[in-house]
Protein backbone atom coordinates (compact mmCIF):
# COMPACT_ATOMS: atom_id res chain seq x y z
CA UNK A 1 0.00 0.00 0.00
CA UNK A 2 2.58 2.51 1.08
CA UNK A 3 5.14 1.25 -1.36
CA UNK A 4 3.13 1.89 -4.47
CA UNK A 5 5.23 4.86 -5.55
CA UNK A 6 8.81 3.78 -5.19
CA UNK A 7 11.25 6.38 -6.32
CA UNK A 8 13.73 4.08 -7.88
CA UNK A 9 17.11 5.64 -7.99
CA UNK A 10 19.57 3.83 -10.18
CA UNK A 11 22.01 3.61 -7.32
CA UNK A 12 19.40 2.45 -4.87
CA UNK A 13 18.42 -0.24 -7.33
CA UNK A 14 21.92 -1.59 -7.58
CA UNK A 15 22.26 -1.53 -3.83
CA UNK A 16 19.02 -3.40 -3.39
CA UNK A 17 19.66 -5.86 -6.21
CA UNK A 18 22.39 -7.64 -4.33
CA UNK A 19 20.10 -10.55 -3.59
CA UNK A 20 20.88 -13.33 -1.22
CA UNK A 21 19.79 -16.63 -2.62
CA UNK A 22 20.21 -19.18 0.07
CA UNK A 23 17.22 -18.67 2.31
CA UNK A 24 14.09 -20.33 1.06
CA UNK A 25 11.89 -18.33 3.39
CA UNK A 26 13.62 -15.09 2.56
CA UNK A 27 11.63 -12.62 0.52
CA UNK A 28 13.24 -11.25 -2.62
CA UNK A 29 14.84 -7.87 -2.19
CA UNK A 30 12.59 -5.09 -3.37
CA UNK A 31 14.19 -1.94 -4.63
CA UNK A 32 12.06 0.24 -2.42
CA UNK A 33 14.79 1.65 -0.28
CA UNK A 34 14.13 5.03 1.22
CA UNK A 35 15.79 7.23 -1.33
CA UNK A 36 16.03 10.39 0.75
CA UNK A 37 17.95 8.43 3.31
CA UNK A 38 20.24 6.86 0.74
CA UNK A 39 20.94 10.21 -0.86
CA UNK A 40 21.65 11.97 2.40
CA UNK A 41 23.94 9.14 3.43
CA UNK A 42 25.90 9.13 0.20
CA UNK A 43 26.39 12.85 0.35
CA UNK A 44 27.80 12.82 3.81
CA UNK A 45 29.52 9.47 3.99
CA UNK A 46 30.75 8.50 0.56
CA UNK A 47 33.03 5.67 1.59
CA UNK A 48 30.60 3.33 3.27
CA UNK A 49 27.58 1.68 1.69
CA UNK A 50 24.35 2.81 3.29
CA UNK A 51 22.77 0.17 5.50
CA UNK A 52 19.66 -1.61 4.36
CA UNK A 53 16.34 -0.89 5.92
CA UNK A 54 13.60 -3.38 6.75
CA UNK A 55 11.34 -2.23 3.95
CA UNK A 56 13.85 -3.49 1.43
CA UNK A 57 13.45 -6.99 2.82
CA UNK A 58 9.72 -7.14 2.60
CA UNK A 59 7.44 -7.88 -0.29
CA UNK A 60 5.11 -4.94 -0.54
CA UNK A 61 1.50 -5.60 0.28
CA UNK A 62 -1.05 -5.45 -2.51
CA UNK A 63 -3.11 -2.31 -2.68
CA UNK A 64 -6.76 -2.08 -1.75
CA UNK A 65 -8.78 -3.85 -4.43
CA UNK A 66 -11.87 -2.22 -5.87
CA UNK A 67 -14.25 -4.99 -4.86
CA UNK A 68 -14.26 -6.90 -1.63
CA UNK A 69 -12.13 -10.03 -1.92
CA UNK A 70 -13.64 -13.35 -1.02
CA UNK A 71 -11.00 -14.46 1.40
CA UNK A 72 -9.10 -12.88 4.23
CA UNK A 73 -5.32 -13.32 4.13
CA UNK A 74 -4.06 -13.94 7.61
CA UNK A 75 -0.58 -13.72 9.10
CA UNK A 76 -0.48 -15.03 12.63
CA UNK A 77 2.98 -14.65 14.13
CA UNK A 78 4.56 -15.46 17.44
CA UNK A 79 8.09 -14.52 18.42
CA UNK A 80 9.30 -18.06 18.04
CA UNK A 81 7.37 -19.06 14.97
CA UNK A 82 5.00 -17.94 12.25
CA UNK A 83 1.92 -20.00 12.87
CA UNK A 84 0.01 -18.85 9.83
CA UNK A 85 1.63 -17.03 6.99
CA UNK A 86 -0.44 -15.59 4.13
CA UNK A 87 -3.13 -18.12 4.70
CA UNK A 88 -6.47 -17.50 3.03
CA UNK A 89 -9.38 -17.97 5.36
CA UNK A 90 -13.01 -17.03 5.59
CA UNK A 91 -13.11 -15.37 8.96
CA UNK A 92 -11.13 -14.88 12.13
CA UNK A 93 -12.36 -13.98 15.58
CA UNK A 94 -9.93 -11.98 17.64
CA UNK A 95 -10.13 -11.22 21.36
CA UNK A 96 -9.87 -7.45 21.28
CA UNK A 97 -9.96 -5.39 24.44
CA UNK A 98 -13.62 -4.62 23.79
CA UNK A 99 -14.54 -8.27 23.39
CA UNK A 100 -14.50 -10.87 20.67
CA UNK A 101 -14.46 -9.30 17.28
CA UNK A 102 -15.16 -11.08 14.03
CA UNK A 103 -13.16 -10.10 10.98
CA UNK A 104 -14.44 -10.80 7.50
CA UNK A 105 -12.91 -9.91 4.16
CA UNK A 106 -13.54 -6.28 3.40
CA UNK A 107 -13.43 -5.27 7.06
CA UNK A 108 -12.58 -1.64 7.65
CA UNK A 109 -8.94 -0.97 8.44
CA UNK A 110 -8.44 -1.34 12.18
CA UNK A 111 -5.76 -1.52 14.81
CA UNK A 112 -6.82 -3.56 17.81
CA UNK A 113 -4.98 -4.38 20.98
CA UNK A 114 -5.64 -7.93 22.11
CA UNK A 115 -6.52 -9.07 25.58
CA UNK A 116 -6.02 -12.63 26.85
CA UNK A 117 -8.61 -14.71 25.07
CA UNK A 118 -9.41 -17.18 22.36
CA UNK A 119 -8.39 -16.53 18.79
CA UNK A 120 -10.13 -18.66 16.22
CA UNK A 121 -9.57 -19.14 12.53
CA UNK A 122 -12.47 -20.26 10.36
CA UNK A 123 -11.68 -21.89 7.07
CA UNK A 124 -14.66 -23.54 5.43
CA UNK A 125 -15.80 -25.92 8.12
CA UNK A 126 -12.53 -26.06 10.08
CA UNK A 127 -12.09 -23.95 13.12
CA UNK A 128 -8.68 -23.71 14.74
CA UNK A 129 -8.59 -22.14 18.16
CA UNK A 130 -5.64 -20.70 20.07
CA UNK A 131 -5.48 -19.00 23.42
CA UNK A 132 -3.60 -15.76 22.98
CA UNK A 133 -1.93 -14.05 25.92
CA UNK A 134 -1.65 -10.55 24.51
CA UNK A 135 -0.63 -8.76 21.36
CA UNK A 136 -1.94 -6.66 18.53
CA UNK A 137 -4.03 -7.17 15.46
CA UNK A 138 -3.86 -5.01 12.37
CA UNK A 139 -6.53 -5.30 9.75
CA UNK A 140 -5.62 -3.57 6.54
CA UNK A 141 -7.94 -2.23 3.93
CA UNK A 142 -6.78 -4.81 1.40
CA UNK A 143 -8.19 -7.70 3.49
CA UNK A 144 -4.88 -8.60 5.02
CA UNK A 145 -4.89 -9.30 8.71
CA UNK A 146 -1.74 -9.39 10.84
CA UNK A 147 -2.07 -10.83 14.27
CA UNK A 148 1.02 -10.62 16.43
CA UNK A 149 0.86 -12.38 19.75
CA UNK A 150 3.45 -12.79 22.44
CA UNK A 151 2.30 -16.28 23.38
CA UNK A 152 -0.37 -18.46 21.87
CA UNK A 153 -1.20 -22.03 22.74
CA UNK A 154 -3.72 -24.45 21.31
CA UNK A 155 -6.53 -24.95 23.79
CA UNK A 156 -5.72 -28.56 24.47
CA UNK A 157 -2.29 -27.68 25.85
CA UNK A 158 -3.88 -25.95 28.81
CA UNK A 159 -4.19 -27.69 32.15
CA UNK A 160 -7.53 -26.86 33.87
CA UNK A 161 -6.39 -27.63 37.39
CA UNK A 162 -3.49 -25.18 37.11
CA UNK A 163 -5.90 -22.58 35.79
CA UNK A 164 -8.22 -22.95 38.76
CA UNK A 165 -5.33 -22.86 41.17
CA UNK A 166 -3.94 -19.75 39.51
CA UNK A 167 -7.28 -18.03 39.60
CA UNK A 168 -7.69 -18.73 43.31
CA UNK A 169 -4.13 -17.57 44.03
CA UNK A 170 -4.46 -14.32 42.23
CA UNK A 171 -7.90 -13.52 43.59
CA UNK A 172 -6.42 -13.90 47.00
CA UNK A 173 -3.42 -11.77 46.08
CA UNK A 174 -5.69 -9.08 44.74
CA UNK A 175 -7.43 -8.84 48.06
CA UNK A 176 -4.25 -8.71 50.02
CA UNK A 177 -2.24 -6.49 47.68
CA UNK A 178 -0.93 -3.25 49.06
CA UNK A 179 1.08 -1.33 46.50
CA UNK A 180 -0.24 -0.22 43.13
CA UNK A 181 2.16 -2.51 41.33
CA UNK A 182 1.11 -5.58 43.28
CA UNK A 183 -2.52 -4.74 42.75
CA UNK A 184 -1.94 -4.38 39.04
CA UNK A 185 -0.09 -7.68 38.84
CA UNK A 186 -2.77 -9.46 40.79
CA UNK A 187 -5.46 -7.91 38.63
CA UNK A 188 -3.66 -9.09 35.51
CA UNK A 189 -3.46 -12.55 37.05
CA UNK A 190 -7.16 -12.62 37.74
CA UNK A 191 -7.98 -11.43 34.23
CA UNK A 192 -5.72 -13.91 32.51
CA UNK A 193 -6.89 -16.85 34.54
CA UNK A 194 -10.56 -16.05 34.18
CA UNK A 195 -10.06 -15.74 30.44
CA UNK A 196 -8.31 -19.11 30.45
CA UNK A 197 -11.18 -20.54 32.43
CA UNK A 198 -13.81 -19.29 30.06
CA UNK A 199 -11.76 -20.49 27.14
CA UNK A 200 -11.70 -23.99 28.55
CA UNK A 201 -15.36 -24.09 29.41
CA UNK A 202 -16.75 -22.02 26.56
CA UNK B 1 85.20 -25.55 -0.08
CA UNK B 2 82.31 -27.79 -0.97
CA UNK B 3 81.56 -28.11 2.69
CA UNK B 4 81.75 -24.40 3.21
CA UNK B 5 79.38 -23.86 0.33
CA UNK B 6 76.93 -26.37 1.76
CA UNK B 7 77.20 -24.88 5.20
CA UNK B 8 76.42 -21.51 3.73
CA UNK B 9 73.40 -23.05 2.04
CA UNK B 10 72.25 -24.42 5.36
CA UNK B 11 72.61 -21.05 6.97
CA UNK B 12 70.48 -19.58 4.21
CA UNK B 13 67.60 -21.81 5.30
CA UNK B 14 67.71 -20.82 8.90
CA UNK B 15 66.83 -17.14 8.40
CA UNK B 16 63.91 -18.21 6.19
CA UNK B 17 62.52 -20.30 8.97
CA UNK B 18 62.95 -17.89 11.78
CA UNK B 19 64.00 -14.29 11.75
CA UNK B 20 66.21 -14.64 14.81
CA UNK B 21 69.97 -14.59 14.26
CA UNK B 22 71.58 -17.99 14.46
CA UNK B 23 73.54 -17.28 17.62
CA UNK B 24 70.49 -16.59 19.66
CA UNK B 25 68.94 -19.76 18.26
CA UNK B 26 71.88 -21.79 19.45
CA UNK B 27 71.71 -20.32 22.89
CA UNK B 28 67.99 -20.82 23.22
CA UNK B 29 68.10 -24.40 22.01
CA UNK B 30 71.01 -25.72 23.99
CA UNK B 31 69.57 -29.22 24.56
CA UNK B 32 69.01 -29.82 20.85
CA UNK B 33 72.49 -28.57 20.13
CA UNK B 34 73.88 -31.32 22.22
CA UNK B 35 72.17 -33.91 20.11
CA UNK B 36 74.50 -33.39 17.17
CA UNK B 37 77.22 -30.89 16.53
CA UNK B 38 76.50 -30.92 12.84
CA UNK B 39 76.16 -27.19 12.75
CA UNK B 40 73.22 -25.02 11.95
CA UNK B 41 71.09 -27.53 10.14
CA UNK B 42 69.97 -29.90 12.86
CA UNK B 43 68.99 -27.01 15.04
CA UNK B 44 66.84 -25.67 12.21
CA UNK B 45 65.07 -28.97 11.79
CA UNK B 46 64.20 -28.92 15.45
CA UNK B 47 62.86 -25.42 15.15
CA UNK B 48 60.89 -26.28 12.08
CA UNK B 49 59.46 -29.34 13.80
CA UNK B 50 58.31 -27.23 16.71
CA UNK B 51 56.69 -24.75 14.45
CA UNK B 52 54.97 -27.48 12.53
CA UNK B 53 53.56 -28.93 15.71
CA UNK B 54 52.15 -25.62 16.86
CA UNK B 55 50.69 -24.79 13.45
CA UNK B 56 49.03 -28.18 13.35
CA UNK B 57 47.51 -27.56 16.73
CA UNK B 58 46.23 -24.21 15.61
CA UNK B 59 44.68 -25.83 12.58
CA UNK B 60 42.90 -28.37 14.76
CA UNK B 61 41.60 -25.70 17.09
CA UNK B 62 40.29 -23.48 14.33
CA UNK B 63 38.65 -26.43 12.61
CA UNK B 64 36.93 -27.31 15.86
CA UNK B 65 35.78 -23.74 16.33
CA UNK B 66 34.39 -23.79 12.82
CA UNK B 67 32.37 -26.92 13.58
CA UNK B 68 31.05 -25.43 16.78
CA UNK B 69 30.06 -22.22 15.02
CA UNK B 70 28.38 -24.23 12.25
CA UNK B 71 26.26 -26.19 14.70
CA UNK B 72 25.33 -23.07 16.65
CA UNK B 73 24.45 -21.38 13.40
CA UNK B 74 22.08 -24.18 12.41
CA UNK B 75 20.26 -23.90 15.70
CA UNK B 76 19.89 -20.17 15.68
CA UNK B 77 19.14 -19.84 11.99
CA UNK B 78 15.89 -21.69 12.52
CA UNK B 79 14.82 -19.23 15.18
CA UNK B 80 15.84 -16.22 13.15
CA UNK B 81 13.81 -17.45 10.20
CA UNK B 82 10.84 -17.96 12.44
CA UNK B 83 11.10 -14.51 13.87
CA UNK B 84 11.16 -12.84 10.50
CA UNK B 85 7.41 -12.68 10.38
CA UNK B 86 7.42 -10.61 13.52
CA UNK B 87 8.53 -7.23 12.24
CA UNK B 88 6.84 -7.36 8.86
CA UNK B 89 3.37 -6.37 10.08
CA UNK B 90 4.79 -3.33 11.81
CA UNK B 91 6.62 -2.19 8.72
CA UNK B 92 3.47 -2.79 6.69
CA UNK B 93 1.48 -0.62 9.07
CA UNK B 94 3.83 2.09 10.12
CA UNK B 95 6.18 2.20 7.17
CA UNK B 96 9.90 2.60 7.38
CA UNK B 97 11.36 6.05 7.69
CA UNK B 98 15.08 6.15 8.26
CA UNK B 99 15.22 9.65 6.85
CA UNK B 100 12.99 11.08 9.53
CA UNK B 101 14.27 14.25 11.06
CA UNK B 102 14.01 14.31 14.81
CA UNK B 103 15.74 15.96 17.69
CA UNK B 104 16.62 13.05 19.91
CA UNK B 105 18.15 10.08 18.17
CA UNK B 106 19.19 7.02 20.01
CA UNK B 107 21.38 4.59 18.10
CA UNK B 108 21.17 1.04 19.37
CA UNK B 109 24.22 -0.89 18.23
CA UNK B 110 24.07 -4.67 18.42
CA UNK B 111 27.32 -6.61 18.49
CA UNK B 112 28.76 -9.78 19.92
CA UNK B 113 30.42 -10.41 23.24
CA UNK B 114 33.02 -12.79 21.88
CA UNK B 115 35.60 -12.10 19.24
CA UNK B 116 37.11 -14.03 16.35
CA UNK B 117 34.08 -13.37 14.22
CA UNK B 118 35.49 -11.50 11.27
CA UNK B 119 34.57 -7.91 10.57
CA UNK B 120 30.90 -7.73 11.50
CA UNK B 121 31.37 -5.81 14.71
CA UNK B 122 33.53 -3.24 12.99
CA UNK B 123 30.95 -2.74 10.25
CA UNK B 124 28.22 -2.27 12.84
CA UNK B 125 30.27 0.33 14.66
CA UNK B 126 31.18 2.10 11.42
CA UNK B 127 27.53 2.23 10.43
CA UNK B 128 26.52 3.54 13.84
CA UNK B 129 29.14 6.23 13.75
CA UNK B 130 28.01 7.21 10.28
CA UNK B 131 24.38 7.39 11.41
CA UNK B 132 25.47 9.52 14.31
CA UNK B 133 27.20 11.88 11.95
CA UNK B 134 24.27 11.87 9.55
CA UNK B 135 21.89 12.84 12.29
CA UNK B 136 23.90 15.42 14.10
CA UNK B 137 22.97 19.03 13.86
CA UNK B 138 22.63 22.19 15.90
CA UNK B 139 19.78 21.23 18.19
CA UNK B 140 19.94 17.52 17.83
CA UNK B 141 20.98 15.11 20.49
CA UNK B 142 22.36 11.69 19.75
CA UNK B 143 23.07 8.91 22.20
CA UNK B 144 24.33 5.36 21.90
CA UNK B 145 22.95 2.27 23.50
CA UNK B 146 25.42 -0.54 23.12
CA UNK B 147 24.73 -4.26 23.26
CA UNK B 148 27.79 -6.48 23.39
CA UNK B 149 31.36 -6.12 24.53
CA UNK B 150 32.95 -5.66 21.14
CA UNK B 151 31.08 -2.57 20.12
CA UNK B 152 31.52 -1.16 23.60
CA UNK B 153 35.27 -1.52 23.30
CA UNK B 154 35.31 0.24 19.95
CA UNK B 155 32.90 3.02 20.83
CA UNK B 156 34.61 3.80 24.09
CA UNK B 157 37.61 5.00 22.17
CA UNK B 158 36.05 8.10 20.73
CA UNK B 159 32.44 8.42 21.83
CA UNK B 160 32.58 7.89 25.56
CA UNK B 161 30.45 10.87 26.32
CA UNK B 162 27.62 9.77 24.12
CA UNK B 163 27.03 6.32 25.48
CA UNK B 164 23.88 6.03 27.48
CA UNK B 165 23.65 2.35 28.45
CA UNK B 166 25.68 -0.75 27.75
CA UNK B 167 24.26 -4.24 27.96
CA UNK B 168 26.40 -7.35 27.98
CA UNK B 169 26.27 -11.07 28.75
CA UNK B 170 23.30 -11.56 26.51
CA UNK B 171 24.02 -15.00 25.21
CA UNK B 172 24.31 -16.94 28.41
CA UNK B 173 20.94 -18.54 27.73
CA UNK B 174 19.66 -19.24 24.25
CA UNK B 175 18.09 -16.09 22.90
CA UNK B 176 14.39 -15.82 23.52
CA UNK B 177 11.73 -13.20 23.28
CA UNK B 178 11.32 -12.70 26.99
CA UNK B 179 14.96 -11.77 27.43
CA UNK B 180 14.99 -9.34 24.57
CA UNK B 181 11.77 -7.76 25.67
CA UNK B 182 13.09 -7.18 29.18
CA UNK B 183 16.16 -5.63 27.57
CA UNK B 184 13.97 -3.45 25.38
CA UNK B 185 12.02 -2.45 28.45
CA UNK B 186 15.21 -1.37 30.22
CA UNK B 187 16.18 0.73 27.25
CA UNK B 188 12.76 2.34 26.97
CA UNK B 189 12.70 3.16 30.64
CA UNK B 190 16.11 4.73 30.78
CA UNK B 191 16.39 6.61 27.54
CA UNK B 192 14.44 9.52 26.17
CA UNK B 193 14.07 9.31 22.47
CA UNK B 194 12.24 10.60 19.47
CA UNK B 195 13.63 7.97 17.17
CA UNK B 196 15.43 4.74 17.90
CA UNK B 197 17.73 3.44 15.24
CA UNK B 198 18.76 -0.15 15.63
CA UNK B 199 21.94 -1.12 13.80
CA UNK B 200 22.60 -4.79 13.24
CA UNK B 201 23.87 -7.25 10.66
CA UNK B 202 21.13 -9.02 8.82
CA UNK B 203 21.95 -12.58 7.96
CA UNK B 204 21.88 -13.23 4.25
CA UNK B 205 23.88 -16.40 3.98
CA UNK B 206 27.01 -17.82 5.52
CA UNK B 207 29.13 -15.45 3.51
CA UNK B 208 26.86 -12.43 3.29
CA UNK B 209 25.79 -10.11 6.08
CA UNK B 210 24.06 -6.84 5.36
CA UNK B 211 24.40 -3.99 7.79
CA UNK B 212 20.85 -2.89 8.35
CA UNK B 213 19.18 -0.16 10.30
CA UNK B 214 15.62 -0.28 11.55
CA UNK B 215 13.96 2.90 12.72
CA UNK B 216 11.35 3.07 15.45
CA UNK B 217 9.67 6.32 16.22
CA UNK B 218 8.22 7.44 19.48
CA UNK B 219 4.44 7.71 19.58
CA UNK B 220 4.46 11.49 19.44
CA UNK B 221 6.57 11.52 16.33
CA UNK B 222 4.38 8.88 14.72
CA UNK B 223 1.39 11.12 15.24
CA UNK B 224 3.24 14.10 13.88
CA UNK B 225 4.37 12.21 10.79
CA UNK B 226 0.92 10.78 10.25
CA UNK B 227 -0.55 14.25 10.23
CA UNK B 228 2.14 15.51 7.93
CA UNK B 229 1.35 12.79 5.42
CA UNK B 230 4.13 10.94 3.75
CA UNK B 231 4.86 7.35 4.50
CA UNK B 232 2.74 6.95 7.59
CA UNK B 233 -0.05 9.07 6.19
CA UNK B 234 -2.40 6.14 5.91
CA UNK B 235 -2.37 5.59 9.63
CA UNK B 236 -5.33 7.86 10.10
CA UNK B 237 -7.48 5.66 7.96
CA UNK B 238 -7.24 2.93 10.56
CA UNK B 239 -9.95 2.80 13.13
CA UNK B 240 -8.97 2.09 16.64
CA UNK B 241 -10.85 -0.77 18.15
CA UNK B 242 -11.80 -0.19 21.72
CA UNK B 243 -12.37 2.96 23.57
CA UNK B 244 -8.75 3.98 23.87
CA UNK B 245 -7.50 7.04 22.20
CA UNK B 246 -5.12 6.88 19.30
CA UNK B 247 -2.17 8.12 21.31
CA UNK B 248 -2.81 5.44 23.92
CA UNK B 249 -2.75 2.66 21.45
CA UNK B 250 0.17 4.18 19.62
CA UNK B 251 2.15 4.15 22.80
CA UNK B 252 1.52 0.47 23.37
CA UNK B 253 2.12 -0.21 19.73
CA UNK B 254 5.47 1.51 19.54
CA UNK B 255 6.69 -0.28 22.65
CA UNK B 256 5.64 -3.60 21.24
CA UNK B 257 7.17 -2.72 17.90
CA UNK B 258 10.49 -1.91 19.51
CA UNK B 259 10.51 -5.17 21.39
CA UNK B 260 9.67 -7.25 18.31
CA UNK B 261 12.12 -5.51 16.03
CA UNK B 262 14.84 -5.82 18.67
CA UNK B 263 14.15 -9.52 18.94
CA UNK B 264 14.57 -10.05 15.25
CA UNK B 265 17.64 -7.80 15.15
CA UNK B 266 19.36 -9.63 17.99
CA UNK B 267 18.67 -13.02 16.41
CA UNK B 268 19.89 -11.93 12.99
CA UNK B 269 23.02 -10.47 14.49
CA UNK B 270 23.69 -13.66 16.37
CA UNK B 271 23.31 -15.64 13.15
CA UNK B 272 25.67 -13.27 11.38
CA UNK B 273 28.13 -13.63 14.22
CA UNK B 274 28.17 -17.41 13.96
CA UNK B 275 28.36 -17.28 10.19
CA UNK B 276 31.22 -14.81 10.25
CA UNK B 277 33.02 -16.87 12.84
CA UNK B 278 32.60 -19.95 10.69
CA UNK B 279 34.11 -18.31 7.66
CA UNK B 280 36.88 -16.66 9.69
CA UNK B 281 37.85 -19.96 11.27
CA UNK B 282 37.60 -21.69 7.93
CA UNK B 283 40.04 -19.31 6.28
CA UNK B 284 42.25 -19.50 9.33
CA UNK B 285 42.48 -23.28 9.19
CA UNK B 286 43.09 -23.18 5.46
CA UNK B 287 45.85 -20.69 6.08
CA UNK B 288 47.33 -22.92 8.72
CA UNK B 289 47.22 -25.80 6.27
CA UNK B 290 49.14 -23.78 3.69
CA UNK B 291 51.68 -22.76 6.27
CA UNK B 292 52.06 -26.36 7.28
CA UNK B 293 52.75 -27.39 3.69
CA UNK B 294 55.40 -24.76 3.30
CA UNK B 295 57.03 -25.71 6.57
CA UNK B 296 57.02 -29.39 5.61
CA UNK B 297 58.86 -28.60 2.40
CA UNK B 298 61.43 -26.53 4.26
CA UNK B 299 61.85 -29.25 6.83
CA UNK B 300 62.45 -31.91 4.23
CA UNK B 301 64.91 -29.77 2.34
CA UNK B 302 66.85 -29.03 5.51
CA UNK B 303 66.84 -32.64 6.54
CA UNK B 304 68.06 -33.83 3.15
CA UNK B 305 70.74 -31.18 3.05
CA UNK B 306 72.08 -32.27 6.39
CA UNK B 307 72.11 -35.92 5.33
CA UNK B 308 73.93 -35.02 2.16
CA UNK B 309 76.49 -33.02 4.11
CA UNK B 310 77.12 -35.92 6.44
CA UNK B 311 77.62 -38.28 3.55
CA UNK B 312 79.99 -35.90 1.84
CA UNK B 313 82.02 -35.47 4.98
CA UNK B 314 82.27 -39.19 5.46
CA UNK B 315 83.20 -39.86 1.87
CA UNK B 316 85.76 -37.10 1.65
CA UNK B 317 87.19 -38.22 4.96
CA UNK B 318 87.46 -41.77 3.66
CA UNK B 319 89.01 -40.70 0.37
CA UNK B 320 91.50 -38.51 2.27
CA UNK B 321 92.61 -41.55 4.28
CA UNK B 322 93.08 -43.69 1.20
CA UNK B 323 94.81 -41.08 -0.80
CA UNK C 1 -10.82 -4.36 31.47
CA UNK C 2 -9.30 -1.54 29.44
CA UNK C 3 -12.52 0.33 28.96
CA UNK C 4 -12.95 3.98 28.25
CA UNK C 5 -10.61 4.79 31.11
CA UNK C 6 -7.86 7.26 30.41
CA UNK C 7 -5.10 4.77 30.98
CA UNK C 8 -5.28 1.04 31.55
CA UNK C 9 -4.74 0.08 35.16
CA UNK C 10 -1.38 -1.43 34.55
CA UNK C 11 0.01 1.70 32.97
CA UNK C 12 -1.30 3.74 35.86
CA UNK C 13 0.67 1.44 38.15
CA UNK C 14 3.85 2.16 36.25
CA UNK C 15 4.13 -0.83 33.95
CA UNK C 16 4.97 -0.62 30.30
CA UNK C 17 3.14 -2.62 27.65
CA UNK C 18 6.11 -4.92 27.38
CA UNK C 19 5.99 -5.71 31.09
CA UNK C 20 2.26 -6.32 30.90
CA UNK C 21 2.52 -8.65 27.94
CA UNK C 22 5.39 -10.55 29.52
CA UNK C 23 3.41 -11.11 32.69
CA UNK C 24 0.39 -12.31 30.70
CA UNK C 25 2.53 -14.63 28.61
CA UNK C 26 4.23 -16.06 31.67
CA UNK C 27 0.94 -16.78 33.35
CA UNK C 28 -0.32 -18.59 30.30
CA UNK C 29 2.87 -20.64 30.17
CA UNK C 30 2.45 -21.57 33.81
CA UNK C 31 -0.97 -23.02 33.05
CA UNK C 32 0.19 -25.41 30.38
CA UNK C 33 0.22 -29.16 30.65
CA UNK C 34 3.48 -30.98 30.92
CA UNK C 35 5.67 -31.37 28.80
CA UNK C 36 4.68 -28.13 27.07
CA UNK C 37 5.05 -26.23 30.31
CA UNK C 38 8.63 -27.21 31.04
CA UNK C 39 9.60 -26.69 27.38
CA UNK C 40 8.12 -23.24 27.36
CA UNK C 41 9.58 -22.20 30.69
CA UNK C 42 13.03 -23.54 29.78
CA UNK C 43 12.91 -21.61 26.56
CA UNK C 44 12.30 -18.27 28.13
CA UNK C 45 15.15 -17.56 30.49
CA UNK C 46 16.58 -14.12 31.01
CA UNK C 47 20.12 -13.10 31.80
CA UNK C 48 21.98 -9.95 30.99
CA UNK C 49 23.99 -7.24 32.65
CA UNK C 50 23.21 -3.57 32.16
CA UNK C 51 25.42 -0.63 32.99
CA UNK C 52 24.28 2.96 32.80
CA UNK C 53 26.80 5.54 31.75
CA UNK C 54 27.00 9.00 33.14
CA UNK C 55 29.31 11.50 31.51
CA UNK C 56 31.44 8.90 29.85
CA UNK C 57 31.88 6.79 32.95
CA UNK C 58 30.17 3.48 33.45
CA UNK C 59 28.27 2.96 36.65
CA UNK C 60 28.24 -0.32 38.44
CA UNK C 61 26.56 -2.92 36.23
CA UNK C 62 23.36 -4.55 37.40
CA UNK C 63 22.83 -8.17 36.50
CA UNK C 64 19.25 -9.17 35.73
CA UNK C 65 18.93 -12.85 35.71
CA UNK C 66 16.38 -15.63 35.53
CA UNK C 67 13.65 -13.15 35.84
CA UNK C 68 11.17 -13.60 33.02
CA UNK C 69 8.64 -11.43 34.76
CA UNK C 70 9.89 -7.93 35.22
Amino acid sequence: MFRQAPQLMARATTVAMRCRRLFSTDVPVEASADSTFVEAWRKLIPNIEPPKTPSSFMTPRPSTPASIPTKLTVNFVLPYSSQLSNKEVDMVIIPATTGLMGVLPGHVATIAELKPGVFSVHEGNDVTKYFVSSGFAFIHANSFADIIAVEAVPLDHIDPSLVHKGLADFTQKLNSASTDLEKAEAQIGVDVHSALNSALTG
Amino acid sequence: MAMAALRREGRRFAPMISPNPINSLRSSLAPSEEQAFIGVRSISTQIVRNRMKSVKNIQKITKAMKMVAASKLRAIQVRAENSRGLWQPFTALLGDTPSVDVKKNVIVTISSDKGLCGGINSTSVKTSRALFKLNSGPDKENRYVVLGEKAKAQLIRDSRKDIEITLTELQKNPLNYTQVSVLADEILKNVEYDALRIVFNKFGSVVSFMPTTATILSPEIVEKEAEAGGKIGDLDSYEIEGGETKSEILQNLTEFQFSCVMFNAVLENACSEQGARMSAMDSSSRNAGDMLDRLTLTYNRTRQASITTELIEIISGASALEG
Amino acid sequence: MASNAAVPFWRAAGMTYITYSNICANMVRNCLKEPYKSEALAREKVHFSVAKWVDGKPQKPIVRSDDPEE
